[in-house]
């Protein structure tokens, strides 16, 4: 049992409380905050050496904490998965700090600013490394509050309205996902989910019967979708997103919608993989949970891949094409899930296409943290971010259009950058599996992609014509960019490129998570429910 | 309404700390006996009103003009919350000090005290405390800036 599965979140909630114990010094305040997230990049990284990637790792660890053994306690767990995600986290956490800190004014700032962001990464942390069904609605939560209170941050009336809208809709979410959980507690008599997985393997051996986990399950897939912004829960992003701070809005594009990703992942895969339900709904007829999670998770992927490439190419403004943006690229995610539930579990394609929706993952996340970032850097420097009212960038800043390049090159999918590498694995999938099971859902899932990816070219250029090159409007002429702001989105864009010439050790460590993902009986093992002694 | 609050206020005080002492091994707890000791003061507060726990009980003055935020009492419950976040994250780091893991609690039996005898020291009461801080402060900052709108 080692400390450092569980140091990322002591790191995080000690700098919440350093960063609210010391609001009365602003200039203190920053730095703390900054070096909390610095802190938290080093345990991450820590911890994933040592215990995951490292030539001495074990592959995965446990926290019993308190001391009380699983399946009693609540039980933390850092698997290949959870390392992948954690350390999407840390990347696109440093960047978000670094950059508010030269960007939200310091009245703000002093207003909880730091605290509530280290509880957002409280959050996502806790989502991320919990391996009980009920703390994963308990880091939900967390997250949700914190975001509450950043949408609704400026405190103008849209800002409260996006907010109430975002909490109207999530505390629906929230009694759903509470429901779900309870219907499987009464259903498997257990909240762990190393527990969860043997008991739904072997369910005559504990006298439960598994079937309603399908229909339990289906209510969970619909509050994780809620998270991630899946079509149709899309309806809360784009106005959640104009209005929390930017660097905030790179916090919940790249990270916060993929705890709900990492959900669906972790539950259906590595829990609900091990049961054999018949299902039998007009239309799906399947074996497990998966050939349920197949068809609609892939409908709703395709669908937010449309709804969001259409939304982005219609809108004016810079955050909101990038919100809609957004939409799309999970639908990118989403795909690639569905085509792995669908493939022959004994084959490899199931985790090819996780790793694929994982490279995908990484590679929005840093392409969206940089692009709301620049959106924020061009706002601060003109004070708009309508399309219409941009132009020229490109000659005013050099630096910080070529960095906004390099995001839309990589949301393109343009080689050598990580977003090549995310669309080509996302094809990849979908191609092998419409050939493994050639269907007409499987096929309507391709040509979605295929209408995105056009669709991504058309806004990617939009913005580029219309914001950077031209002639500069009078809010561009007048407009000076902040440097702090503009290394920090360089520093992105060197990622970007970085991450996408040397791919091959990303694509390993994808394949780690991925397998970690698709293996429920190592992660019982690991737990320490198999006659191991969970240390 | 003043001569109820006289009589229930320090009824409700009483029975909050005898529910937060005793809530590792029965009902209570940290929690429940915030919320009933935010109770109390905000009976206090409607008998009278915002300002009576700093005229009237610690006999100071009141800065008038000030925001709610500046005010000397908010400012207090602040520290409260935050001193009981310290209490919380302290007593979960304690365990890993001394090798154990997070947020492990242990208990000693003292014997020979006098009047009780015997008494049942848990570390969970830490944890507890932080809880009970966190409760009041946050409670009663929002109480008081909510109502002084």
């Amino acid at each position: 049992m080692s400390v450092l599965v569980i140091a990322p979140l002591l790191v995080a909630v000690t700098a919440a409380v350093l960063t609210l114990a010391l609001g009365r010094r602003p200039r203190v305040q920053r730095a703390t905050s900054v070096a909390g997230v610095v802190g938290y990049v080093g345990v991450v990284s820590a911890a994933v050496w040592a215990l995951v990637l490292g030539p001495a790792a074990p592959g995965a660890a446990v926290y019993q904490v308190g001391g009380w053994p699983a399946p009693f306690g609540i039980t933390l767990v850092l698997d290949g998965l959870s390392a992948f995600m954690l350390t999407i986290a840390a990347g696109v956490g440093v960047a978000s700090i670094l950059f508010s800190v030269r960007y939200v004014t310091p009245v703000n700032q002093r207003v909880y600013y730091h605290p509530l962001f280290h509880m957002l990464l409280v959050g996502v942390t806790g989502s991320f490394l919990t391996g009980d069904l009920f703390n994963l609605f308990v880091w939900f939560e967390v997250m949700l509050i914190v975001s509450y209170v950043f949408v609704a941050f400026y405190g103008t009336d849209h800002a409260t309205a996006a907010s109430f809208r975002y909490l109207v809709m999530n505390v629906f979410g929230s009694a759903l996902m509470l429901v779900a959980v309870g219907g499987l507690y009464a259903t498997t008599g257990t909240l762990n989910m190393a527990d969860m997985a043997r008991r739904l393997a072997t369910p005559e051996a504990y006298g439960i019967d598994p079937a309603p986990v399908v229909g339990l399950s289906a209510l969970l897939l619909a509050v994780f979708a809620l998270k991630a912004g899946l079509v149709p829960f899309q309806l809360w992003v784009p106005a959640a997103y104009a209005a929390a701070p930017t660097p905030i809005t790179a916090m919940f594009a790249g990270v916060t919608k993929k705890v709900g990703m990492y959900a669906i992942v972790r539950l259906y895969f590595t829990v609900f993989a091990a049961a054999t339900v018949p299902v039998d709904l007009p239309g799906i007829t399947a074996a497990s949970p998966l050939g349920f999670l197949a068809p609609t998770l892939g409908a709703m992927g395709a669908a937010s891949v449309l709804v969001g490439g259409f939304g982005a190419v219609g809108q004016d403004r810079l955050g909101g094409l990038f919100a809609y943006s957004s939409i799309g690229q999970v639908g990118f995610i989403a795909v690639p899930v569905a085509v792995a539930a669908a493939a022959d579990p004994a084959g490899t394609l199931r985790g090819v296409a996780v790793a694929a929706a994982l490279v995908f993952a990484l590679h929005h996340a840093l392409a969206k943290g940089l692009l709301f970032l620049s959106a924020a850097a061009v706002e601060d420097a003109t004070n708009t971010d309508r399309l219409r009212d941009l132009g020229g960038i490109a000659g005013r800043s050099p630096v910080l259009s070529g960095a906004v390049f390099v995001g839309l090159l990589s949301l393109i999918g343009l080689p050598p950058l990580t977003g090549f590498f995310g669309k080509f694995l996302a094809f990849d999938a979908a191609v092998r599996g419409l050939a493994s099971g050639p269907g007409a859902l499987s096929a309507l899932a391709l040509v979605a992609l295929l209408l995105g990816a056009v669709l991504t070219i058309l806004y990617a250029t939009r913005v580029w014509v219309g914001g950077f090159w031209g002639r500069e409007t009078t809010a561009v002429e007048t407009a000076t960019v902040e440097s702090g702001q503009v290394a920090v989105v360089a520093a992105l864009a060197a990622t970007v490129v970085l991450v996408g010439v040397g791919f091959d050790p990303i694509y390993r460590f994808a394949e780690t998570a991925a397998t970690a993902a698709l293996d429920g009986e190592g992660y019982v093992d690991v737990v320490g429910l198999n006659g191991g002694d969970g240390a | 309404m003043r001569t109820t609050a006289r009589v229930t206020v320090p009824i409700v005080l009483v029975v909050s700390i005898s529910l937060f002492l005793q809530g590792h091994n029965l009902p209570g707890g940290g929690f429940i006996g915030g919320v009933l000791t935010t109770a109390a003061f905000v009976l206090i507060y409607v008998a009278y009103d915002l300002d009576y726990l700093e005229s009237g009980v610690l006999g100071r003055e009141v800065e008038p003009g000030t925001s709610i935020f500046e005010h000397r009492t908010v400012t207090a419950y602040r520290r409260t919350l935050l001193a009981g976040l310290v209490v919380v994250l302290g007593s979960g780091v304690a365990g890993i000090l001394i090798g154990d893991p997070f947020l492990t609690q242990g208990y000693v039996h003292l014997e020979g005290v006098p009047i009780y005898h015997e008494v049942e020291l848990a570390s969970a009461l830490a944890f507890d405390l932080g809880v009970y801080l966190v409760v009041v402060g946050s409670l009663l900052t929002i109480v008081s800036v909510v109502s002084s709108e």
